[in-house]
């Protein structure tokens, strides 16, 4: 057989944004070469390795997925000196993310939530941050063509959707809340809040796409074992009876540009370290906002002395998350998290409002994994025996509930992602990251949110709440090749397209110009559609 | 106890086979163990698993998988050098108080080694670990009695627990009784 | 795909085709006709092989089905003049449907089963007439054609078939039965035509009456027997369980319809009346089987218990798992146990089946089992959309288990859960994988035309040469 070198478009990842993209030009006709930096597996093994780790590590989610050593992702085992993602500044930035063919949809939860009109417009709304490119109404049937791709499930009444601003029904109804969920849907209610359902990417009562039903079994984190919530690896097999070539375990470390500064080729190590070269017309790279800004700056020649697509000095830049603050609350009254999806509802209200201008929204979820995992080594600490010891695992189980506060963030130049000193197993730099959560958000958890989730966790009867003492991420990677219509203050331009490289696309959430409070991913999709329609219309032109 | 909700995977959590066998050896041990009080088993491998399902027993009052229980045997006799002496101090002490379930004996266990190993037989069945660190040996996931608990509301997470859309359920009150497992 | 199992072929006659005169009635049918016709066609089960049920028409054919001589595709039986039955009057009509003739003479494959239809009423082919001249949507579309190998290919070697098999028409009501039976067998043997599928096959690919219903291969899948024996059949069924299970497609704790009786269930049983689901239901228990077990013994709706194997690999590592002895236990928990229960137990609603005390893993022989593991379970009932994802080469298969990694499986399922005494190989998948066993029919067609004219060459060989013989004997002796 022989091996594929060129295609019409190569598209380095096989996450969500490259399947996407895949499949939209598969459709229009065009020839496609997928690169993988991690293996291929089957859903049978990421279940398993998961079933098989010991009760108190299942909350780390890099336990089913253990990375290959050419394609290093950050997780819960490794040692600090062997750490992948370099780490500095007052935050950390901490990350989860998955190299393996499917990427990190693997382990998402499955929240779909859109942005607002007002989400993009930041900075004329409120001074603050960035606008994005365009405006909502442009984005939105984008996002009418994820949901119905990737299969979002959410409410039919305009007063439980968020936003209510939508031109198409969801293709699936919303999913049954947990006993939790109905009890905090009531509390929130008596203080004037909305917990509504969270939009989902997950199959609601019916099969879609040839994938079951959600039978609630409460594992979407780390792994769906019966693949009703969305994740990229279901697409791979009908890419490829579609014709794409996809690569594995193929480590993509230099994109390459010509005279005419086009993109010519990108170069990969296989797992023994050889180098293979995969030339095409256009190029689109995949690998969200933190491998994408480090495929660039790794990228950088005489041409592009600061990196690939980097005449703007903005690769890298602007990294962003949703910095998150727990509440744990221990409540006298049972709730029962753990029936249903594991994120199910949430307010979503307390994101939007003028006070943008002086701090940062705010969205609560409640976290509904089953708490068992949670509780049992305390209950047993407790050296209780017999009946008691039953009887106070059930008590934790029913009565303790994560209450997430997620926070919008702004971007800033100086939280930077650069290529540190250290190197991998293949000898490529290992990424540093710099980053501050900035006085915005953090003036938002000090005057707004945790007092709004202090007063929820004492309106749920709570006997006792225990808070982050830190900011963690929401490992939602934003930001690192920002959008603008400025091509000196931003990486890509309305459609993704490098502004530096006219046959090169970089869709994701390296992309967008602000992170609401809301999940990224079907921002991300539908950015990656509309950059899809975008290559679709320019290789006709070309 | 007929009140008490059942456990949905109870009834099945052992086929009659591995039943059978163990709750023979069990019995067996015990005519034995009764009739010989000072008699010293000798340290071979059936009957230390013998042993080890009839201490589980006494410390849990549950029905236990002799599978589960020979996974974590093997541990046990890795990790406990004293492993019988152990096992027949404890079983010895919940003899003495002629103890049906563990609050019977369980105050009655010597503070130190022997309280200690008391307490990780029970951690063991309950959690499925030999201990909470990440290194832990996993014995079992699903058969883990923290489970168990909680089989009437909540799932084992990887585990479905109704056809699509079916699984709203009541707040059942901390006083609802306890699923017989 | 969908697979069917009859196709037959006795000598090929080339007969040409003659064109029988158009003549289609232009009366307007009641809306009361139609209704029972569309009711008739509902039981009948039209649409399910007459439609593509990728994105097709109803009633507009196309959709392909494995048979074990080749690929058959349903036609455009809408009122399309132009590539349906549009142009096709009543007597046209039952013709097609009751003998397997077309309008152009040309003979229908089994795969429609007329054998079955033969026995419908004159009052109820007006009927149907009517539903499908007025009550079905014209679809200008033409349906690909049907082309099976050499000889099959020659429709008029249906003929000879239909000779030896075809019945002659309507049945007589059997005067010792209630009515509630002969309505049963009427619509039972005809329209809802259960024989096709739950009869074995002779060499011919004929129904074998001897052992009517007694179960029959169905392309991928087995329908099982479901005479009254009470091992083998449906014997320990009650007449409120078969109702249920013609109605939902499941019976709880026992059995459950895929493949063929799962559209079946869909798009016909799940569609009729009470009445008429008890008639059929009063009917089917009363064959009996033509071997009837003497011995009481477990059904298959009755064997394996809740068990489980985890603590064979559990916490060992998943590439541990997949080697040897465990390695059907494990690819069961890995790939099935989310939905079916890791002690195969299902869901407490019943909504996900248990394994055990299960049709499917129980039958006589494993067929259903693999085809479940290889096909999924994909049903439209009143209560939703039952799915089970396949595990086989399927674009959207969960995982795609090779033949192996089936067998094992399989054979785990078998022995913890069901028929202890089957034992599926590699070689076994196979042949689900692959649609079923093939017929060897074409091949010993061709062997015997090959013969046949091999014979015909040497006899006219001998005959010309005796012909010359004696012409030179006479040469001889005339001089």
């Amino acid at each position: 057989m022989v091996a594929k070198t060129s295609a019409d478009v190569v598209i380095v990842g096989t996450g969500v944004v490259g399947v996407v993209i895949a499949e939209q030009l598969l459709d229009a006709g065009h020839s496609v070469l997928m690169i993988e930096a991690g293996p291929r597996v089957t859903r049978a093994e990421v279940v398993e390795n998961w079933r098989n780790a010991p009760l108190s590590v299942k909350g780390d989610t890099s336990v089913a997925y253990p990375p290959r050593p050419w394609a290093p992702h950050p997780t819960g085992a490794e040692k600090p000196e062997d750490a992948y993602l370099q780490l500095r500044g007052p935050d950390s930035y901490g990350q989860t993310f998955i190299r393996y063919a499917g990427g990190s949809t693997w382990h998402w939860a499955g929240t779909s939530w859109r942005m607002t009109p007002e989400d993009m417009r930041l900075n004329s709304l409120y001074g603050v941050g960035r606008d994005w490119a365009f405006d909502y109404d442009t984005l939105e049937p984008y996002y009418v063509r994820t949901e119905n791709k990737l299969g979002i499930c959410g409410p039919a009444d305009p007063a439980q959707q968020w936003p209510a601003r939508r031109s198409a029904p969801y293709p699936m109804p919303e999913l049954p809340f947990s006993p939790g969920e109905v009890r905090f849907t009531e509390i929130a209610k008596t203080l004037g809040y909305n917990n509504i359902p969270v939009t989902q990417a997950r199959n609601s009562g019916i099969p879609y796409d040839g994938r079951p039903a959600c039978c609630a079994n409460n594992n979407c984190v780390p792994v769906c074992p019966v693949a009703a919530k969305y994740d990229a690896e279901t697409a791979l097999n009908r890419l490829e009876k579609k014709g794409a070539t996809i690569l594995v375990d193929s480590v993509v470390y230099q994109v390459e540009t010509n005279a005419q500064n086009k993109i010519e080729a990108v170069s990969y190590f296989d797992q023994h370290k050889q180098s293979h070269r995969i030339s095409g017309k256009l190029f689109v790279l995949a690998c969200n906002g933190l491998e994408n800004p480090k495929l660039l700056l790794m990228s950088k020649n005489d041409r592009n002395p600061n990196g690939v697509a980097n005449s703007s000095d903005q690769v890298g830049r602007n990294m962003m998350d949703h910095p998150q603050l727990t509440l744990t609350v221990t409540t006298k009254e049972p709730f029962w998290s753990g029936v249903g999806p594991v994120v199910n509802s949430g307010i979503m209200e307390t994101s939007q409002g003028d006070f943008r201008s002086q701090h940062a929204g705010a969205y609560f979820r409640y976290n509904n994994f089953a708490r068992n995992r949670f509780v049992t080594f305390a209950a047993l600490k407790k050296g209780l025996v017999g009946k008691a010891l039953d009887a106070e695992i059930r008590r934790m189980t029913a009565c303790t509930a994560d209450i997430v506060a997620a926070h919008e963030v702004l971007p800033d130049a100086n939280n930077r992602l650069t290529l540190s000193e250290k190197t991998d197993w293949l000898g490529l730099p290992k990424p540093s990251i710099y980053y501050d959560v900035g006085d915005y958000t953090r003036r938002s958890a000090e005057v707004y949110s945790l007092p709004i989730a202090k007063r929820i966790a004492e309106a749920m009867g709570a006997i006792d709440v225990k808070i982050s003492p830190k900011f963690n991420q929401s490992k939602h990677i934003m930001g690192g090749t920002i959008m603008g219509n400025d091509a000196a203050t931003s990486v890509v331009d309305a459609d993704c397209r490098a502004h530096d490289h006219e046959n090169l696309f970089i869709p994701g959430g390296g992309a967008m110009a602000s992170t609401a409070c809301g999940n990224s991913t079907i921002t991300m999709v539908a950015l990656a559609i509309k950059a899809g329609d975008a290559i679709v219309s320019q290789m006709r032109g070309a | 106890m007929n009140s008490q909700p059942q456990d949905p995977t109870h009834r099945f959590t052992l086929s009659r086979r591995s039943l059978l066998r163990g709750s023979a050896s069990i019995l067996a041990a015990g005519i034995v163990a009764a009739l010989c009080p000072t008699l010293s088993l000798a340290a071979i491998d059936g009957d230390i698993r013998t042993k080890f399902m009839q201490l589980s027993n006494l410390l849990i009052n549950h029905e236990l998988s002799p599978a589960v229980g020979g996974r974590i045997v093997e541990t046990a006799e890795r990790q406990y050098k004293n492993l019988p002496d152990m096992l027949d101090a404890i079983i010895k002490v919940a003899q003495s108080r002629n103890a049906i379930v563990v609050e019977d004996f369980f105050a009655d266990i010597p503070d130190g080694e022997l309280k200690d190993f008391a307490h990780w037989v029970i951690a063991s069945w309950y959690s499925g670990c030999s201990s909470d660190k990440r290194d832990a040996i996993v014995f079992t996931y699903e058969e883990a009695l923290t489970f168990k608990t909680t089989s009437d509301v909540i799932t084992i997470p990887s585990y479905g627990i109704s056809g699509p859309n079916l699984w709203t359920r009541p707040t059942v009150p901390l006083s609802a009784p306890m699923p017989r497992f | 795909m969908k697979f069917i199992q009859s196709l037959a072929v006795i000598a090929p006659l080339a007969l040409a085709p003659t064109l029988m005169p158009a003549v289609v009635s232009a009366q307007e049918y009641s809306k009361g006709l139609i209704d029972k016709g569309r009711y008739l066609a509902t039981a009948s089960d039209c649409v399910a092989c007459h439609t593509n049920h990728a994105g097709g028409k109803p009633m507009a054919g196309g959709l392909a089905m494995a048979s074990p001589v080749g690929t058959i595709v349903s036609t455009n039986i809408t009122p399309s003049k132009a590539f349906g039955i549009g142009n096709y009057s009543e007597p046209e009509f039952a013709d097609a449907v009751r003998k397997g003739v077309r309008a152009d003479g040309a003979n229908l494959y089994p795969a429609m089963p007329y054998v079955s239809y033969a026995v419908m009423s004159d009052d109820d082919i007006h009927a149907l007439y009517a539903y499908f001249m007025q009550g079905v949507e014209p679809v200008d579309e033409k349906a690909p054609d049907t082309s099976l190998p050499f000889p099959m290919n020659i429709r008029a070697s249906m003929m000879g078939w239909n000779m030896l098999f075809r019945p002659s028409g309507p049945l007589a009501d059997d005067p010792k039965q209630s009515a509630e039976w002969n309505r049963g067998r009427y619509l039972a043997e005809g329209a809802a035509h259960c024989s096709t599928c739950h009869t074995p096959r002779g060499a011919l690919m004929q129904e074998q009456k001897s052992r009517h219903l007694s179960g029959g291969q169905v392309g991928a899948w087995y329908a099982p027997d479901i005479t009254n024996d009470k091992v083998h059949g449906i014997g320990s069924w009650s007449q409120e369980d078969l109702v249920t299970y013609l109605k939902t497609g499941r019976l709880d704790h026992r059995a459950q319809a895929a493949g063929s009786m799962a559209e079946a269930i869909s798009y016909s049983f799940q569609h009729l009346t009470e009445a008429d689901l008890n008639a059929i239901a009063t009917y089917v228990r009363s064959v009996p089987s033509s071997d009837p077990t003497a011995v009481s013994s477990m059904t298959r709706f009755d064997r394996g218990e809740a068990d489980n194997n985890l603590s064979g690999f559990r916490g060992k590592g998943f590439a541990a798992g997949i080697k040897g002895d465990h390695s059907g236990a494990q690819i069961f928990t890995a790939n099935c146990a989310s939905c079916h229960g890791f002690n195969a137990q299902g869901t407490t609603d019943g909504y996900y089946p248990s394994l055990f005390h299960n049709a499917a893993t129980a039958g006589d022989n494993s067929v259903n089992l693999i085809s479940a593991i290889l096909n999924g379970v994909d049903r439209h009932t009143q209560d939703g959309h039952v799915f089970m994802p396949p595990f086989g080469d399927e674009a959207n298969a969960v995982v795609s288990l090779d033949n192996v990694q089936v067998a094992s499986l399989a054979n785990y399922i078998l022995r913890d859960y069901g028929n202890i005494k089957l034992t599926v190989n590699p070689e076994d998948v196979q042949v689900v994988r692959d649609g079923g066993p093939r017929s060897n029919i074409v091949t010993l067609a061709r062997i015997g035309i090959a013969a046949g004219a091999v014979v015909l060459v040497a006899v006219l060989l001998l005959v010309g040469l005796l012909v010359r013989g004696r012409r030179k004997v006479a040469d001889l002796k005339s001089t």
